[in-house]
C-alpha cells in the first residue's frame, strides 16, 4: 500500500516538475525553482518506493504479486544478490528498475544542464516527460510491483502456504484440487483475505513461499546484465532530450557538444550491458553459442547501432561547426538521436507488449491489452513529438556549410560508416519486426547480411583514421598505410594457408579486420606517448576489430562433436582424452555434477558440466562447463546421464490401456488384448499359483507379430517376461500389469549390453573466443575515454 | 555533395536489394494448422502444444528426441528434432518448432518452448473442483 502511494506521489511531482519547467522555458522565471525542487522530490520518492520493494523482496512480503510471482525463501539461501534481483526478475520489477535509474540519470542531467546557459528548463522539461510516463507504467492503474495478490484472485500451491491455518473453517470453500496431478491450490480473493483478517490472521503469514525465479537467471551475469543494459536504456534518453531542446530553441550549434558525451557513455554502457547478456547465454544455456538473433537480443541491439551511426555524424558536425552555422549533417543528428530513444521504447515493445509471441524464448508473458495500449501511446508520443518537431524546423535547418567535397575525406568515411550501421540496424530491426505480420526469418538472414557489412565497417575502420579531415592526398595515403596494408596482407596469407581458411569473404573480412586493427593500434600506440585524450577513438575501433577477430574465430571456425563418455573409458576428441570420472551432489543435493578429466599431453584439467531437476519449471536444466584456454574454449554441455542398469531409458517406460498404441522407432506397439483363462480366474481366487498375460501386436514395415507377456505368481512372488527381438532391434519388459492396464519398459535390444554410466555431452571447440570478450572491453573504455575528452569540450561555450 | 550521396545511395540499394532477396530466401512462416502443414513443402514454423498422453522418446544412439504435436483443433503429427530434449520442455505450453513435414514426420532443425509465468493460473482455473 505504502509503494503504491509513493508512486502515485512520485507520479505528481513528475507531472508538476514538468509543468513548472515548461513554463520557465515559456518565460515565467519565477516557476524554475518549483521545477528543481518537484524533480528532486519525485527522484526522492522514485528511491524511496525502490527501497521498500527491495526490502520487501528481502523480508519475503509475499502478500504482493509480483514478489509471491519472482522471488522465495530458497532464494535466499544462494545469498543475497541472488534475492535482490527479484527486484528485475519480472516486467514489473523491470519497469521499476528502468525508472529508477533514469530518475538517477535526471539527477546528474540537471546538475549537467544548469551549468550551461538556459538548457536546463527545456531538457528537464522533456526529461519529465519520460519519467511521468515510466511512472505511470509501474503506477497502481498498470504494472504496479507493489500491487496485493488478491486483487485479481489467484490460485497459489498449497506449499506455498502456512498449513498451520488449514484447519480454519472457511479454507474448505477455496480449496482447488487439479486432477490431473493432485496439486492442491487455495484461490486467494479480496474475500478470502477478509475472512483470513477476521479470524485473526495476516496474509503475510499465511503466505510463506513464493514461485521463485527462473534458475537459469541465478548466475551472477544475469544479476548485472539488467541494472546495466537499463542503464544504457536510461541514457539513451539523453540525446533525445537534447535534441528536442535544441528544436524547442531552434538552435542547433550547442547541442551537438552537449549532447556528446552523454550519447558515448550510453552506448558504451548499453554495449557492455549487451555484451554481458551474451556472456550469460553462453554460459548458462549450453548451446555454445553468445548470440543467436534472438528478438530480445535484437531489440537492445537496434538502438545500440543506430547510436553509433549518430557518434560518427555528430563528430563531423561538431568538426564542421567551426566554420561557422549548424554544420554539417544537423537533420541527420537530429533524427538519429530522436531514433535511438524511440528504438529503445521499441525494443521494449517488442519485449514487452507480448507482440512477438511464439517467436521468443524469453520475451514475457502477454502483459493484458492495457499496457499494450499504454505502450503504443508511450512510443507514438514521442515519436510525435521527436519527429514532429523535426519536421515544424525542416525549413531552419539548413546547413549553410559550403565545402568541397573529396572522395578521400574522413568526413565522407565517417558518412559512410554511418550510412553502413544504419543499414545493419534496419536489417536488424526487418528482421526482428517480421513476426509481428506473421513471418520470421532464419538466422542465416542475418549472417549473411553482416558478412559484408563487416567488411565494409572493417575497411572503413582501418582507412578513414589514415585520411585527413578535408583531403588527402593519395601518395601521401598509400605511403601511410603501407606497412599497415602490408601486415595484414601477411596475416591473411597464412590464414589462408595454414588456417585452412578459405571462403572469399571470409578472407576478406580477415584481412580487412587485421588492416584496422593494425592501423588502429599503430596510432593508439602513437597517441599514448602525446596527447593522450585523442586515445579514445582508436582504443574503441581496436575493440571493435579484435571482436570481429574472434567472431570470426570462434563463430565460423567452431566445431562441435556429439560424444557418449563412458566411466571410466578415455575419448579422443579435439586433441583431448575427455574421461568421465565420477557424478557427485552439489548444493544441497540439488545438482548433479559430472566430473570431467581433460588431458592433452602433460597439460591436465578437470571440468564440471552439470544438470539438475528444477523445482521451479519441472524440467530438466542443464549447465555448460567451459574449460578457459587463452587461444580457445572447450566447452562441454551436458545431453542427458545413462545410469547404465538395464531398464535404462525411463522415460519410454509406458504405461498402456487396452487397445492403446505406442510407437517406438518406426515400430508400433498395440496394447491388443488381456489373456485371462477361467482357470486363472480360479486359481487367484483359490490363492494358487497363476499367470495372467498381455498379448501385444507389434508392427513394423507393414509386418505384424504377435507378442505374449507374462505376469506369473509363485507362491506369492511375482515376476514378470521379456521380449526380445534382434530383427526388430526391440526389446519390452513387462513391468506390471493391472486389471486396467500394463506397464512395459520398451528399448533397443542391443542397448543391453550397457552396463556402465554413460554421460553424453556436445563438445565444442571455440577458438579466440576470448577476444570477443575483450574486444567489447576495449571498446567500452575506447567509448569511456572518449566520453572524458568530450565532456570537457562540453563546458566551453561557443 | 555530390560524391556523398552517389557513395550512400549505392549502398542503401545494394543492402535493400540483398536484404529483400535474402529475406524471401529465410522467410519462414508462422502455421497453427497441422493440416497445413503436412501438405506445405516449405519450412514453417509450426505452433501448437505437446500431446502429453502419448509421452516423448529420447534415442541415444541416433540422437534424436521424438514427441506428438497437436494444433488448436486437435490435429496431431509426430516430431523429431536431432538433438536432446530442451530445457523446460515438460512445463511447456506452447511449443513452436522449424522445420519441414516428409515421410510422415515432422523434421525439425528448432525447437522453442513457452513457458508462461501465468501457467499455473491458467492450468487451474480449466481443471473442475
Amino acid at each position: 500500500m505504502i509503494g503504491s502511494i509513493v508512486i502515485t506521489l512520485a507520479l505528481s511531482f513528475s507531472i508538476i516538475s514538468m509543468i513548472m519547467y515548461f513554463l520557465n522555458y515559456r518565460g515565467y522565471k519565477n516557476t524554475l525553482n518549483f521545477g528543481r525542487i518537484s524533480y528532486h522530490a519525485m527522484a526522492v520518492l522514485v528511491i524511496v518506493a525502490s527501497a521498500i520493494l527491495l526490502y520487501s523482496i528481502l523480508t519475503h512480503q509475499y502478500q504482493y504479486k509480483y514478489i509471491y510471482s519472482y522471488s522465495n525463501n530458497s532464494l535466499q539461501d544462494l545469498g543475497v544478490f541472488h534475492l535482490a534481483s527479484s527486484f528485475w526478475g519480472g516486467q514489473e520489477g523491470s519497469f521499476m528498475l528502468w525508472l529508477l535509474l533514469t530518475t538517477i540519470v535526471g539527477i546528474i542531467l540537471q546538475s549537467y544542464a544548469s551549468k550551461r546557459g538556459d538548457l536546463e528548463p527545456r531538457v528537464m522539461a522533456v526529461f519529465t516527460l519520460v519519467t511521468s510516463f515510466l511512472l505511470v507504467m509501474v503506477s497502481p492503474w498498470f504494472k504496479n510491483p507493489f500491487e496485493y495478490i488478491w486483487i485479481t484472485p489467484t490460485f497459489l500451491k498449497i506449499e506455498h502456504l502456512n498449513s498451520n491455518f488449514f484447519h480454519l473453517p472457511f479454507i474448505q470453500q477455496f480449496f482447488f484440487t487439479d486432477q490431473s496431478n493432485n496439486q492442491g491450490f487455495i484461490q486467494v480473493n479480496s474475500e478470502f483475505v477478509s475472512l483470513l483478517s477476521q479470524a485473526g490472521v495476516s496474509i503475510n503469514q499465511f503466505i510463506i513461499d513464493g514461485k521463485g525465479l527462473n534458475p537459469q537467471l541465478l548466475n551472477f551475469w544475469m544479476q548485472i546484465h539488467p541494472p546495466i543494459l537499463f542503464t544504457g536504456f536510461s541514457m539513451a534518453t539523453v540525446p533525445f532530450v537534447f535534441a528536442i531542446a535544441a528544436l524547442l530553441k531552434n538552435d542547433y550549434k550547442d547541442w551537438v557538444r552537449q549532447a556528446f558525451p552523454w550519447l558515448l557513455a550510453g552506448m558504451g554502457i548499453l554495449g557492455l550491458g549487451i555484451m554481458l547478456g551474451g556472456y550469460w547465454a553462453y554460459e548458462m544455456l549450453g548451446w555454445g553459442g553468445y548470440w543467436a538473433w534472438d528478438p530480445v537480443e535484437n531489440s537492445s541491439l537496434i538502438p545500440w547501432l543506430v547510436g553509433i551511426a549518430g557518434i560518427h555524424t555528430l563528430l563531423v558536425q561538431r568538426k564542421t561547426q567551426s566554420q561557422g552555422g549548424n554544420g554539417k549533417y544537423a537533420k541527420t543528428n537530429l533524427i538519429l538521436c530522436v531514433l535511438t530513444y524511440i528504438l529503445v521504447l521499441y525494443s521494449t515493445f517488442l519485449t514487452r507488449s507480448g507482440v512477438l509471441g511464439d517467436a521468443s524464448v524469453h520475451s514475457f508473458v502477454d502483459p493484458g491489452m492495457v499496457v499494450y495500449l499504454f505502450l503504443l501511446l508511450f512510443i507514438g508520443t514521442f515519436i510525435l513529438l521527436g519527429f514532429g518537431m523535426i519536421a515544424y524546423r525542416w525549413k531552419a535547418l539548413n546547413e549553410n556549410v559550403v565545402s568541397e567535397e573529396n572522395l578521400l575525406s574522413r568526413e565522407l568515411a565517417l558518412f559512410t560508416a554511418m550510412i553502413v550501421l544504419i543499414a545493419s540496424a534496419i536489417i536488424v530491426l526487418v528482421g526482428t519486426s517480421a513476426p509481428i505480420f506473421g513471418q520470421s526469418v532464419d538466422t542465416f538472414f542475418y549472417n549473411e547480411m553482416h558478412i559484408p557489412l563487416a567488411i565494409i565497417i572493417m575497411f572503413l575502420n582501418g582507412l578513414s583514421l589514415l585520411i585527413k579531415w578535408k583531403k588527402s592526398d593519395v601518395n601521401e595515403l598509400i605511403k601511410k598505410s603501407i606497412y599497415s596494408v602490408s601486415g595484414a596482407l601477411l596475416f591473411t596469407l597464412v590464414l589462408v594457408i595454414f588456417g585452412g581458411v578459405n571462403d572469399i569473404l571470409m578472407i576478406l573480412l580477415s584481412f580487412t579486420t587485421m588492416l584496422s586493427l593494425i592501423v588502429n593500434f599503430n596510432i593508439a600506440v602513437k597517441i599514448i606517448k602525446g596527447n593522450k585524450k585523442m586515445l579514445g577513438a582508436y582504443v574503441a575501433h581496436t575493440g571493435i576489430a579484435l571482436f570481429i577477430l574472434g567472431v570470426i574465430g570462434s563463430a565460423v571456425y567452431s566445431d562441435d562433436i556429439d560424444i557418449n563418455l563412458e566411466k571410466g573409458k578415455t575419448v579422443s576428441a579435439f586433441g583431448y582424452e575427455m574421461t568421465f570420472k565420477e557424478i557427485y551432489m552439489i548444493e544441497n543435493n540439488t545438482k548433479y555434477a559430472f566430473n570431467v578429466h581433460l588431458k592433452k599431453g602433460s597439460t591436465e584439467h578437470n571440468v564440471t558440466p552439470v544438470m539438475y531437476m528444477s523445482d521451479f519449471n519441472n524440467s530438466l536444466m542443464r549447465e555448460p562447463a567451459i574449460l578457459n584456454l587463452w587461444t580457445k574454449d572447450i566447452y562441454l554441455s551436458p545431453l542427458s546421464y545413462d545410469e547404465g542398469n538395464t531398464d535404462n531409458n525411463s522415460t519410454n517406460h509406458i504405461s498402456l490401456k487396452k487397445g492403446e498404441l505406442i510407437e517406438f522407432e518406426n515400430t508400433t506397439i498395440t496394447f491388443d488384448r488381456f489373456n485371462l483363462s477361467a482357470e486363472t480366474m480360479q486359481a487367484m481366487r483359490e490363492g494358487k499359483d497363476f499367470q495372467m498375460s498381455a498379448i501385444l501386436k507389434i508392427e513394423k514395415n507393414k509386418e505384424i507379430s504377435e507378442v505374449e507377456l507374462l505376469r506369473k505368481s509363485v507362491d506369492g512372488n511375482i515376476t514378470f517376461t521379456s521380449f526380445k527381438s534382434d530383427e526388430l532391434n526391440l526389446k519390452i519388459d513387462l513391468v506390471n500389469l493391472t486389471s486396467s492396464n500394463i506397464d512395459v519398459s520398451i528399448s533397443n535390444a542391443d542397448d543391453q549390453t550397457k552396463s556402465n554410466p554413460i554421460l553424453s555431452v556436445t563438445a565444442s571447440i571455440k577458438p579466440f573466443i576470448n577476444l570477443v570478450w575483450t574486444g567489447i572491453v576495449v571498446m567500452v573504455s575506447g567509448f569511456i575515454i572518449s566520453m572524458l575528452r568530450r565532456l570537457k569540450e562540453s563546458m566551453i561555450s561557443s | 555533395m555530390k560524391s556523398k550521396y552517389i557513395f550512400g545511395g549505392i549502398i542503401i540499394v545494394v543492402f535493400l536489394g540483398l536484404m529483400m532477396y535474402l529475406f524471401t530466401q529465410s522467410n519462414i512462416e508462422y502455421a497453427d494448422d497441422f493440416a497445413k502443414v503436412k501438405s506445405s513443402e516449405k519450412t514453417v514454423k509450426a505452433t501448437g502444444s505437446w500431446v502429453k498422453e502419448k509421452n516423448y522418446e529420447l534415442n541415444n544412439k541416433q540422437k534424436t528426441f521424438s514427441f506428438f504435436m497437436a494444433d488448436d483443433k486437435g490435429n496431431e503429427m509426430k516430431v523429431i528434432y536431432e538433438g536432446t530434449i530442451p530445457n523446460n520442455f515438460e512445463s511447456a505450453v506452447s511449443v513452436v518448432v522449424t522445420g519441414k513435414y516428409q515421410n510422415g514426420y515432422f523434421h525439425a532443425k528448432d525447437i522453442l518452448t513457452k513457458c508462461p509465468s501465468k501457467y499455473e493460473d491458467q492450468k487451474t482455473s480449466s481443471s473442475s473442483i
